[in-house]
């Protein structure tokens, strides 16, 4: 299978000079005639009744273009999620109360910037402040401020809007502060129980961490007069955002045209509608003005979504010889004011890791809950990394308590290749039990475990989606020839850092074996692309890299036919060679790809020739007209939910300063089971960039509040890892083959991060022989454990 | 009140009417149009928005646009001679030290000055020199490396000048 020609080498991105002399245009960058510059008011209080708001000094500011309040814009429901049973909960400002720190009351749009800020401070705004309530444990008792109210959609849900059979919408009562709960059974927890020779029970805390993403969240909106919307978005994928604006400002999905922008960075974040993003396209449309908005940094860590903070607790089962019997989870998904995907959190915090344990008795379940706190998101792996945190940590406890080794004990529970979930997914493809052995062998475990004081290794393992089977579905890829035998591949695919028109360049060339400058990207146009299911759950290469391939094929398909009738030639004897259609049995019979284009435009009618391809994420699931079929359940985790599932395993070597409680990390290894690396240095580069941000979650990432307030809303007091921080990381690529993904390819680099996580957070505990159960392990918390430690020999 | 700012950016002399509390970066971006220069934090802390300032990499998000008056100013624009690129930019393509590419242009105008200075570093001097600048994607290792390559690049480039 490796007689590849663009496939699995080292291709150097394709827009690198546009890169590198910094002529890649993100949104940040554009500046459109006349444009208006957006600030938003956002609220002191993390729980107040909005009782007046008073903008007339506001509007009177020379240079202020528009004012506008909740009441303007009035009840335009957002999210996520958005069915009959968990209709969206936001508004893009807040109408009658405010629900968190920061949530915007009001809007301004002027000439400038430094006019948009004078106008936000003329606004008068008169809170009435509620109780507030910040703990998710609290929040759930009964009498506690109740974060939501009755919601009455006023719209059919978007769940409705894609043709999901569905009950109609209703008033919707959240009953103390739950916004949604997850039940997911396999086999019998009881019986599993009572079989096991050993029974362990822990709770894990895992705070909010940032994306921090280095462009600012911005947004470009120009509504046009005949009533269309050009934006410009720093985002993930542009199905989700055009639905919402089109549906929040009430306009055709076809008048909605997100560019392609170059986004400084997403990492999961950028993939659901942000007020922000309606609220420039709304001032654009009064104003009939250009609108940008871009948010400080300090507004994008303390008013945009960070990942998901959750609370697992975790009974596990233990036969003597380390195999698990059954395992009860509980999590608490701390949502902050908003639900946005918690409902997918908490499955996903099942689904995802599903692959890696053969676990026969297992109980799921959790709760997202209301807090007036702010709201959070997805971010690379979202849930993944929490629940594998915690199921990896008691795994090494486990281990620990009853002496068996760290490894073997991975290796025994681990499912097979070609085993079906309980759910009916399949295992086609599953290098796991490769990629931990390799881990292992490369960081020298068994030569290290356990040699030196206040040194310690760690193993860590993940699994994760190759796309998934709800909304957008499916993607789509065109690809047209153009006169001169070069062809234009028209993809939606957003380019935030993957390399996505390197890859879907290398894919077309390695189909039509010509050279890959022949091959021009079109990508990431809602107006030009067809439909394409974005960068986000692991889905771009194996659903719309697939779909490419089938559009490249069709397009190959469609030149040999014209070969045949222009050369004379049977079918079977053709072959495309560097941009030429030739004859095998005598090479000097041949066409050039432009001399096709030349023969469909003078010979077949003026066929312009174009190929297309397309794929569908799950291609058993579907519904139409009421008919459905293995559509998945969020809430019981039952139906299909991927075709493909991209699997790592990590080891990491630390030394603990015993005196400090600082850690320094000596080496990382991540192998990833991605199938065929499609270009081998971007897989590396993704296995890399997940392992850092990985570092950055055990070592010293986390949101802080106090009240409500974010408290480290900058970059002095949220570090991130920087190049000094790094260690000696190797990534493994595993050698393994997807069937179902284009050229054997698969999900590659979410899986990394989550890995990463377990092994460094277990190495910590390891070196200073003490259980860490939240996270990020600051020095004070390793100081406190290695105190704790002592403490328990004297 | 508007001023007159003399600027003298990639080697151009510019007039400028601004008002005395405007920051470099925001007049390089918004009244020069070099928008290859980023902002990622306002307040000099991830290093998006570095350029050189007498060869030295400033903080243009912290620097008034006052205070480059007299000096000469280097961005991204400025460094590919024509469409040849610099080869730092050749070396960052050549090592995939980039992914979203938001703090690529800083990142190499921060090589461009620690291998001005340092003809043979040494990688941990690579990795200190760019310690300031955050890079959420890469992970660094690539970055380095490209900046490694890049030195060895130029130091072949001078050597030869010299013996020929």
């Amino acid at each position: 299978m490796d007689n590849f020609a663009y496939i699995k080498k080292d291709i150097k991105r394709t827009d690198g000079e546009l890169i590198v002399t910094g002529k890649a245009g993100y949104t940040f960058d554009l500046h459109l005639p006349g444009m208006l510059f957006a600030k938003i008011l956002g609220s002191p209080y993390a729980h107040a009744k909005v009782k007046n708001i008073d903008v007339q000094d506001a509007r009177r500011l020379e240079g202020v273009k528009a004012v506008v309040t909740g009441d303007d814009i009035g009840f335009r429901r957002f999210s996520f999620i958005d069915t009959p049973a968990y209709p969206a909960d936001q508004t893009p400002l807040a109408i009658d109360k405010v629900r968190f720190v920061g949530e915007g009351v009001a809007a301004v749009a002027a000439t400038s910037e430094e006019i948009a800020s004078k106008a936000l401070d003329l606004i008068k705004v008169e809170y009435e402040e509620l109780p507030a309530v910040f703990d998710p444990e609290e929040a759930m008792k009964e009498g506690a401020p109740a974060v939501h109210d009755i919601m009455e959609p006023n719209t059919t849900t978007a769940w409705e809007d894609f043709g999901i059979p569905s009950t109609k919408s209703r008033p919707y009562k959240t009953i103390n502060n739950i916004s949604n709960k997850v039940n997911i059974e396999n086999g019998d927890i009881q019986k599993g129980f009572e079989e096991a020779d050993y029974i362990r029970e822990d709770r894990f805390v895992i705070p909010s961490t940032a994306h921090m993403a280095l462009e600012p969240h911005v947004a470009v909106a120009d509504y046009q007069p005949t009533g269309k919307l050009e934006v410009w978005l720093s985002h993930m994928g542009y199905e989700h955002k055009r639905f919402w604006l089109a549906k929040l400002l009430d306009i055709p999905m076809s008048k909605v045209r997100v560019h392609k922008a170059y986004v400084g960075g997403a990492f999961g974040g950028k993939i659901s509608l942000f007020a922000y993003e309606f609220i420039a396209a709304f001032l654009s449309s009064i104003t009939s003005r250009p609108v940008k908005l871009t948010l400080t940094r300090e507004e994008v860590f303390s008013v945009c979504p960070p990942a998901r903070r959750m609370i697992i607790d975790l009974r596990t089962g233990v036969k003597k010889n380390g195999k698990i019997t059954a395992q009860h989870v509980k999590i608490i998904d701390d949502v902050g004011a908003y639900r946005r995907s918690s409902p997918t959190a908490l499955y996903l915090a099942h689904v995802f890791r599903n692959p890696i344990y053969d676990i026969s008795n297992l109980k799921h379940e959790g709760c997202g809950v209301y807090t007036n706190k702010l709201f959070t998101t997805a971010k690379r792996g979202h849930g993944l990394q929490q629940m594998m945190f915690a199921v990896e940590s008691q795994l090494d406890i486990i281990c620990d308590e009853l002496g068996i080794d760290k490894c073997e004990m991975r290796l025994k529970n681990f499912r097979r290749k070609g085993d079906s979930l309980p759910n009916g997914d399949k295992l086609r493809s599953y290098a796991l039990p490769q990629c931990l052995e390799a881990a292992v062998e490369k960081i020298g475990w068994k030569e290290k475990y356990g040699s030196k004081p206040f040194k310690g290794l760690g193993i860590g393992t993940a699994s994760m989606f190759s796309g998934a089977h709800n909304f957008p579905f499916a993607s789509g890829a065109m690809i047209r020839l153009n006169h001169d035998g070069r062809v234009i591949l028209y993809t939606g695919q957003t380019e935030f850092g993957i390399g996505v028109d390197t890859v879907m360049a290398q894919i077309v060339a390695e189909v039509l074996n010509c050279p890959i400058d022949y091959v021009i990207v079109n990508s990431g146009d809602s107006e030009v692309s067809p439909h394409d299911i974005g960068n986000w759950l692991s889905a771009g290469m194996f659903v719309s890299g697939e779909a490419v391939r089938r559009a490249a094929s069709d397009l190959k398909n469609r030149m040999v036919k014209y070969a045949t009738l222009g050369l004379e030639v049977p079918e079977k004897d053709l072959e495309l060679e560097k941009g030429w259609i030739l004859s095998r049995s005598d090479r000097s019979k041949r066409l050039s790809f432009s001399d096709i284009s030349r023969y469909g435009i003078q010979m077949a009618d003026g066929d312009p020739i174009i190929g297309r391809g397309f794929v569908k994420c799950v291609p058993e699931v579907y519904f139409w007209k009421g008919k459905y079929n293995k559509t998945a359940s969020l809430s019981s985790g039952r139906g299909r939910f991927t075709e493909a599932y991209g699997l790592a395993a990590a080891t990491a070597e630390v030394e603990v300063d015993p005196e400090t409680g600082k850690v320094e990390v000596l080496q990382l290894v991540v192998a990833d089971d991605c199938g065929t690396p499609i270009n081998i240095k971007s897989v590396e580069g993704q296995v890399m960039s997940q392992a850092v941000m990985g570092l950055g979650d055990v070592l010293f990432e986390g949101i802080e509040f106090n009240n409500g307030v974010v408290m480290n809303s900058n970059l002095l007091d949220y570090l991130v890892p920087t190049a000094e921080d790094i260690p000696k990381i190797d990534s493994i690529i595993a050698d393994s083959y997807e069937p179902n993904g284009p050229f054997g390819a698969k999900e590659v680099g979410e899986t990394s991060r989550a890995a990463a996580i377990s092994a460094i957070a277990n190495a910590i505990c390891n070196a200073v022989g003490e259980r860490i159960f939240s996270l990020p392990m600051t020095s004070d918390k390793i100081r406190n454990a290695i105190a704790k430690k002592k403490g328990d020999r004297l | 009140m508007k001023q007159r700012l003399l600027l003298n950016v990639n080697g151009e002399n510019r007039e400028l009417f601004v008002s005395p509390n405007r920051i470099l970066l925001d007049v390089l971006r918004e009244d020069l149009g070099l928008t290859g220069v980023k902002g990622g934090c306002d307040s000099g802390e991830c290093g998006a928005c570095t350029v050189l300032m007498d060869g030295k990499p400033v903080r243009s998000c912290i620097v008034l646009a006052f205070e480059a008056e007299g000096k000469e100013i280097m961005t991204i624009e400025g460094l590919a001679k024509g469409s040849k690129l610099h080869p730092i930019q050749r070396a960052f393509i050549d090592h995939h030290a980039f992914q979203c590419g938001f703090c690529t242009p800083a990142m190499i105008m921060i090589a461009k000055a620690f291998l001005d200075n340092n003809p043979e570093p040494t990688e941990e001097d690579a990795r200190r020199a760019i310690a300031g600048n955050i890079c959420r994607c890469t992970g660094y290792d690539n970055v380095v490396d490209a900046i490694m390559t890049a030195g060895r690049d130029l130091k072949r480039a001078k050597d030869g000048n010299k013996n020929g």
